[in-house]
């Protein structure tokens, strides 16, 4: 069964549509993007997959639950990074992970913690309060966090904006190597050669989406010769 | 099982952000300690000096009625010697907020002088102030003539007897509603604040997206504050008992238990206005709105006994008014705890009624 099966998701904002009519199918151990301008739906894609949102059209499950009603057992198996990072400044990075293994009642807490620590090389800011960290190291460390718990679906959204390229590296990394663990993954990006690294990806434009396909597919449907020149085509030219 | 952990995981992480927030601890401490300084030593509404300054034509006459007014408390003489127009010009003046202006005495050359009355002129810009003085003017007049015409002792006489707060004090008046007023206060403050903050620092999202169901956040994230929130009312009311001598003959266990439902009606009403506003500087003055009438129409600064009817009954919806009347009930008049419970009720109420709001407001999420 695929951790997300949805169809004809759709919402509105003061009566205008930000998603419409996204189809969309990840599997353990796929990585799935969603690709397209700023202001193009995928922010709010991710939402409703995570629960944040509730859609206005659409049918479909997200980890066994219905699109519209995930609650907190489907919740438990998600794990959600948004665009901001969203750390607690009081708190230090040992104590951001401690209430994340917490509230997800991990067990063996301290040895998983550890164990992350280790794995995402938090060692040296460990004990740094999440105000004081730079923009790369809070967004390790937020990434830690939202893995800690092995959630079986990951949705991140756009986790490498902004981001140096030693870090950018180091986060898609892991993300491989989650995925080849078996994590479902959506990814959303407006930047095409991250696109290309996506197995599957879901082009959006004003709001609506693409069917999912590979990025080579997309390409030849335009009859271009990269996804960048599909993409610019596409938005010159309207939704093909 | 795991629901009481995801709490006490909540509550952990409050706690946390409240104990290294400067904010929170200053609306904890310091703002409460300042309240009792002031509510406590400096607030005297009815016992300021009322100066007064007397003319008259003849210095006898200004004499012998500042013996009668020396006996009055709260008069100040400030001049007694003045001529005719002296006592009004310094009451225009703004040198005395009363002027007595006696009548000219009769004599052969002016026979008519003397059937015209006093003139007793009255700076009345603060009501407040000079409220009492027009009926102590009264009384010591009306008490210089029963003693001229020698009446003073003919009648049985009375004694009044003055229940609860026999000197009349104004801090024993101030210091039960303060415990509720520093409450609210800080309550209402934190509750915003609590979600205003992770909403502007984006970090709302992220816990909603958490494996905890609303509820589960509302109480993890109120109830650190319910017990902190009651310790500081707990303290208030031991300042209160220990250094300004509150006579606290009524139920004050029913009293203390009183505390935590109080903090916890203002905390989701914090939550419950946060969630509704779209900036911190929005919910923060929502919450204003809200604690400036509480202030207003519950009793602690103007009795609520001489609020019109409709002020009366808007005033009743706010759980300060409910809370004074029990402190008041308890720590002045003995009260017991039915009486504490009677009040209950209503700030029940109203706790039920935030919680809910505040709920449902979480349950839209990012809507």
């Amino acid at each position: 069964m695929p951790l997300v099966a949805v169809k004809g998701l759709g919402k509105r904002f003061a009566g205008r549509d930000a998603v419409r009519a996204v189809t969309l199918t990840v599997r353990s151990g796929e990585i799935v993007g969603l690709v397209g301008a700023n202001g193009g739906g995928k922010t709010t894609t991710l939402r409703m997959l995570a629960g944040l949102l509730h859609p206005d059209r659409g049918t479909g499950t997200v980890m066994g639950a219905p699109i519209a009603a995930i609650r907190t057992r489907a919740r438990r198996q998600i794990g959600y990074m948004g665009q901001r990072t969203a750390l607690y400044p009081e708190l230090s990075v040992a104590e951001t992970l401690r209430f994340h293994a917490a509230v997800h009642g991990v067990p063996s807490a301290s040895a998983r913690t550890a164990e992350v620590i280790e794995s995402y090389g938090l060692g040296p800011v460990v004990a740094t309060r999440c105000a004081t960290l730079s923009g790369g190291w809070a967004r390790r460390v937020q990434f830690a966090a939202t893995v800690l718990a092995r959630p079986k679906l990951l949705l991140l959204d756009e986790p490498t904006a902004g981001l140096d390229v030693a870090t950018r590296r180091d986060l898609w990394n892991w993300m491989q190597k989650l995925a080849a663990d078996g994590c479902g993954i959506v990814i959303s990006t407006h930047d095409l050669a991250e696109a290309e690294r996506c197995p599957a990806i879901l082009l959006f434009h004003g709001g609506a989406a693409h069917p999912q396909t590979t990025p080579a597919a997309v390409a030849a449907s335009v009859g271009a010769a990269s996804l960048e020149a599909a993409v610019l085509q596409i938005a010159d030219g309207g939704m093909a | 099982m795991s629901g009481a952990r995801r709490i006490g995981a909540v509550a952990w992480l409050e706690l946390l952000r409240l104990f290294r927030s400067r904010i929170a601890i200053t609306l904890l401490l310091v703002v409460p300690a300042l309240q009792v300084l002031l509510f406590g030593y400096a607030i005297r509404p009815t016992e300021g000096a009322i100066t007064v300054a007397i003319a008259a034509s003849a210095p006898a006459d200004a004499a012998a009625v500042a013996r009668s007014l020396d006996r009055t408390p709260h008069l100040q003489l400030v001049r007694r010697d003045g001529k005719p127009g002296t006592a009004e010009a310094a009451v225009r003046a703004h040198q005395a907020l009363v002027g007595i202006e006696l009548p000219e005495r009769a004599s052969f050359a002016n026979p008519t002088a003397g059937i015209h009355p006093a003139r007793i002129i009255v700076d009345t810009s603060n009501a407040v102030l000079t409220a009492g003085t027009v009926p102590a003017i009264e009384a010591a007049y009306w008490r210089a003539l029963a003693e001229r015409e020698g009446v003073a002792d003919t009648g049985p006489g009375y004694r009044i007897e003055q229940l609860y707060n026999p000197d009349a004090r104004a801090d024993w008046t101030f210091l039960p509603a303060l415990i509720g007023v520093t409450m609210m206060i800080s309550m209402i403050m934190l509750g915003t604040l609590s979600l205003a903050r992770e909403r502007e620092a984006g970090t709302w999202e992220a816990l909603l997206s958490l494996p905890l169901s609303s509820a589960e956040i509302l109480i993890g994230k109120l109830a650190p504050y319910v017990v902190i929130g009651s310790a500081q009312g707990g303290l208030v009311l031991a300042v209160g008992i220990g250094l300004f001598g509150l006579p606290a003959r009524g139920d004050v266990a029913a009293l203390i238990l009183l505390l935590p439902l109080f903090a916890g009606a203002h905390l989701a009403l914090g939550v419950a206005i946060a969630a509704r506003a779209a900036t911190q500087l929005a919910a923060l003055q929502g919450a204003v709105a809200f604690y400036l009438p509480a202030m207003l129409l519950s009793g602690f600064l103007y009795p609520f006994e001489t609020l019109p009817r409709w002020a009366q009954a808007l005033g009743q919806i706010f759980p300060l008014t409910h809370f004074i009347r029990a402190a008041r009930g308890v720590l002045l008049r003995g009260d017991g705890g039915r009486v504490v419970a009677l009040e209950a009720w209503p700030i029940l109420a109203f706790l039920a009624v935030a919680l809910g709001v505040a709920l449902l407001a979480q349950r839209r999420r990012l809507s």
